[in-house]
């Protein structure tokens, strides 16, 4: 109702001009990208058509598709027993199965390449089991791709679906048991429908996230279209073919959004009101404990402390063996330096961005907020190579330069922070900001008296989202890092393509030792509300 | 939450009641005010230390006498060699490691603002690829023209090789007699149906070794060459060396093709393993073995030019050249520079006579015929 009013204001002139301008920034390499996908030349398409690209389509497909539909049966069940049950160490469990977030992709592949390897560990027990001629999957197949990315990937639906669970109304649920249907019957066809603008949401999230990866497919050489075009760029001389290729991915990004948004519209129906009882949750008797807590206790093991207990033990043994120096601390730094630099310069970018679509919603300011989002819908590698070219012709005495790399970060991780900091600025009525206005005082000092300190908690979270992000990326990276200049990631990869795990463990304990607080932190929030 | 990894949900109820609580978002309050001022100020903290890290860390990059190196080769297997280098000389060197071709690329691009002085990689085609982009600044030094036999450099020295290494057969010594393998091309014979391991399309060896082949037998052998190894091995494909050399000692495939030092790295450490590598093409007129050398040359911009000849200069002394081969058991090409005694001595087997110079020509119809067979 107050917006209804607002709307019909004019958006302050400078304010209009400087988020176009960044819009446009932002937008810029998905522009270019698909102008120069267009001007590419019919024979490389013809080449690529009949080459690369079915393959790299039904990889890509079928990997995303497994992980989601796995990532479902795993999320879900997690979150239903840890909102339906209580018994001892629940406690550990709801906070421990968010952590695998913390993990790189590329770090739990590489720690993965090791375990199924040839004679490696896993390998080892099984022939122990199953007689000495038993092999394991290799890792550098479907497989081995499909099951990193589902254990890095289950926690966004596990999130979500949990969220759901303890929100929805029990009352349905108790109508249809006490109705006579049965406790399964109850669940798949009353309690799972009533979740499911949760679940499209996580499966829509870890999709993007599977399409958009490199970093594990890149170890584990799984050839999807993120990978393919780091291959272009990297491992020819063909710029022509990795922008085409590009285009594809980003085609295929959009129209997944499309779809998500689709549903998204539908899925305002499920919105459950009224009043709610509290769930109980069911106590367990002690041999339920014991199955619930192995089944958690496998996928955590699976997802988090095992790789978590090798890189301590490498690290550990590499440093003790004198093969690990301290130089890691060094990228670590850098690393931490990088990251805060973008997330900051993102932040001060994304406020006016923000600020301008939600309190003046014009069909012109939306579309400065499409734009400020598509880095969405460019992966690391697009990205990068967008700007390689941007630069190339525009500033060539930038590239190499920390510059460069610092707006891939923004590019990539804006979105991100932008959407948590358009939903905080929504949160404040902008009534305290007309009744500011009213009693005389100049915009800028409203934002900074009434609005900021409102807002500075979704702000902050923005900021930390950018900077674990940021502290993660690769592929952007490694094709634009300048010399001299290694951030843990780029550490990791280049040791771990090498298979030399003792030197990649430490930057990969590092990372994951500064992003796991803030990936608890970050979860806890939600927590103390629920 | 869920935009932790970039991903695409911007607004939206479920998302963010997701974030922030369905509870909150009903009472309509604001969110994260726990997020309390203590946090705040960290990140002002961490900003301010960033800011003033961010001020000081050009000074200290492009401080002294220094050199930028470009290398396409393992950080391992160069590192200690610069290291000696710098303490030799005093000339800091800062090093970025990267695809080979992907720093072409990088040099390309960047131009003449490369901060780049020299460029190390492991693959001569890579190397004359750059010096035909003009990328690679012909040098004139004695020390090159009298350690480096003239076969194992660009003809107007914008590289130079450093050090050798050989593409064989590795053999599984219970299944397979040595007498039996005489030539490369042997393993595509359908006798060793399912008996091969072979590395994928993507491996520079693999381009390097069919390269030669097709130079010196022509298109069609070359063909069948492929078709035969990949009849023969099947799903027995290999991302790394390293797991060929594996499959062989365990004996789940008789036969391998890959670089010499990954037989001896095995070697080392497992000394019973029933391997050995079987080098082919020896007979009087026989084609010889596949040899592709890693190089080193000082970049067209180089900003650096003295600094930079003093570390080629380096590196093609005596000391240099045992230092950089024996880190990888690759041949040193000074030849009064010994090979690690572990290996067959380099007089003892002669290689393919094809200029190291063509391998960029003959790289694209290579990968052509590559992707014609399908090899994967």
């Amino acid at each position: 109702m107050i917006m209804s009013v607002f709307v019909r204001q004019m958006a302050p002139m400078p304010l209009s001009a400087i988020v176009f301008l960044i819009a446009g920034l932002i937008a810029l390499p998905l522009l270019y990208v698909t102008y120069s996908a267009i001007t590419v030349d019919a024979a490389v398409w013809e080449r690529l058509w009949n080459t690369r690209v079915p393959e790299l389509a039904l990889n890509t497909i079928s990997l995303a598709l497994g992980v989601a539909l796995v990532t479902l049966c795993l999320g879900i069940s997690t979150a239903w027993l840890l909102t339906r049950y209580t018994f001892r160490g629940r406690g550990f469990w709801e906070w421990a199965l968010v952590l695998p977030l913390a993990i790189p992709s590329y770090v739990l592949a590489y720690v993965y390449t090791f375990l199924l390897d040839l004679g490696g560990p896993i390998e080892r027990i099984w022939q122990a089991l199953a007689g000495p001629e038993a092999r394991v999957f290799s890792p550098y197949t479907f497989w081995g791709a499909l099951l990193v990315m589902t254990l890095n990937t289950f926690p966004f639906v596990y999130l979500l679906s949990r969220s759901a669970f303890l929100t929805f109304n029990v009352s349905y649920e108790e109508a249809a048991r006490v109705t006579g249907a049965s406790k399964w019957r109850t669940f798949f066809f009353v309690s799972l429908p009533l979740i499911r603008p949760a679940l499209v949401a996580g499966l829509f999230l870890v999709t993007l996230y599977v399409v958009s990866d490199f970093g594990a497919v890149s170890l584990l050489r799984f050839q999807t279209f993120t990978y393919a075009v780091y291959q272009q760029i990297s491992g020819r001389f063909d710029y022509h073919a990795a922008s085409a290729l590009s285009l594809l991915l980003v085609a295929f990004a959009i129209a997944f959004l499309s779809a998500e948004r689709w549903f998204r519209r539908k899925s305002r129906f499920y919105q459950t009101t009224g009043h709610q009882r509290p769930l109980r949750p069911f106590p367990c008797s002690s041999i339920k404990t014991t199955m619930i807590t192995g089944y958690l206790a496998i996928v955590f093991i699976g997802a988090f402390a095992l790789p978590t207990a090798y890189l301590a033990y490498w690290t550990v043994t590499g440093l003790s063996a004198g093969t690990v120096s301290g130089t890691f601390l060094e990228y670590l730094w850098n690393s931490l330096t990088l990251s805060a630099t973008a997330a900051t310069l993102a932040l001060c970018l994304g406020t006016p961005v923000a600020y301008l679509a939600s309190r003046y919603p014009s069909k012109w300011t939306i579309l400065c907020l499409q734009g400020a989002y598509s880095g969405y819908v460019l992966p690391g590698p697009v990205a990068a190579l967008a700007l390689m070219m941007v630069f190339m012709q525009g500033v060539p005495f930038l590239y190499g330069t920390v510059v460069v790399l610092i707006l891939a970060y923004l590019i990539h991780f804006l979105p991100a922070g932008l959407q948590a900091m358009e939903s905080s600025l929504h949160q404040v009525a902008p009534n305290l900001e007309e009744a500011a206005r009213s009693l005389g005082h100049r915009a800028l000092h409203v934002f900074r008296r009434i609005t900021f300190p409102l807002v500075r908690g979704g702000f902050f979270v923005a900021w930390m989202l950018m900077f674990i992000q940021a502290m993660k990326e690769l592929p952007a990276t490694l094709l634009l890092r300048p010399v001299g200049f290694d951030t843990l990631a780029v550490r990791i990869w280049l040791e771990a393509s090498e298979e030399l795990y003792q030197l990649a463990a430490p930057p990969a304990l590092l990372i994951i030792l500064v992003t796991a607080p803030i990936v608890f932190l970050l979860s806890r929030n939600h927590w103390q509300i629920s | 939450m869920q935009q932790f990894l970039c991903l695409p949900l911007a607004g939206g109820s479920t998302i963010r009641s997701f974030f922030f609580g369905v509870r909150a978002l009903q009472r309509g309050r604001a969110l994260n005010t726990r997020l309390n001022t203590r946090w705040m100020c960290t990140g002002v903290v961490i900003f301010w230390t960033i800011v003033i890290g961010l001020w000081a860390w050009p000074t200290a990059s492009y401080a002294a006498e220094s050199l930028v190196v470009y290398s396409g080769r393992a950080e391992r297997l160069i590192k200690p060699v610069l290291d000696v280098f710098e303490d030799k000389t005093g000339i800091t060197i800062q090093l970025l490691t990267s695809g080979s071709t992907e720093l072409v690329n990088r040099l390309r691009i960047e131009g003449p603002n490369t901060p780049a002085d020299v460029f190390i990689t492991n693959d001569a085609g890579t190397l004359e690829r750059a010096r035909e982009l003009r990328l690679l600044r012909p040098i004139s030094m004695k020390e090159v023209e009298r350690n480096i036999p003239p076969a194992f450099r660009a003809p107007d020295n914008s590289w130079i090789g450093l050090s050798g290494r050989i593409w064989v057969v590795v053999a599984n010594t219970q299944r397979v007699q040595s007498h039996e393998i005489s030539s490369i091309l042997d393993v595509a014979d359908p006798r060793w149906k399912g008996q091969l391991a072979i590395p994928n399309a993507v491996s520079e060896y693999l381009q390097a070794g069919v390269s030669v082949i097709l130079a010196l037998k022509g298109e069609a052998v070359a063909k069948k060459f492929l078709e035969g190894i990949k009849a023969n091995a099947g799903n027995q494909v290999y991302s790394k060396n390293r797991q060929i050399v594996d499959a062989v000692a365990k004996g789940k495939v008789a036969l391998g093709l890959v670089n010499h030092y990954y037989i001896y790295r095995h070697l080392a450490k497992h000394p019973q393993a029933p391997i050995t590598p079987i080098l082919t093409d020896q007979e009087e007129g026989g084609m010889g073995m596949i040899m592709n050398v890693a190089g080193v040359g000082v970049t067209a911009h180089a900003k650096h030019v003295d600094a930079a000849k003093r570390l080629v200069q380096f590196l093609v002394s005596q000391a240099g050249q045992r230092l950089f081969a024996s880190l990888n058991k690759e041949y040193p090409l000074h030849p009064e520079v010994e090979a690690d005694p572990a290996l067959p001595p380099r007089d003892s087997f002669h290689v393919a006579q094809v200029p190291l110079t063509r391998l960029s020509e003959l790289r694209d119809p290579t990968m052509r015929l590559i992707e014609q067979v399908g090899l994967r």
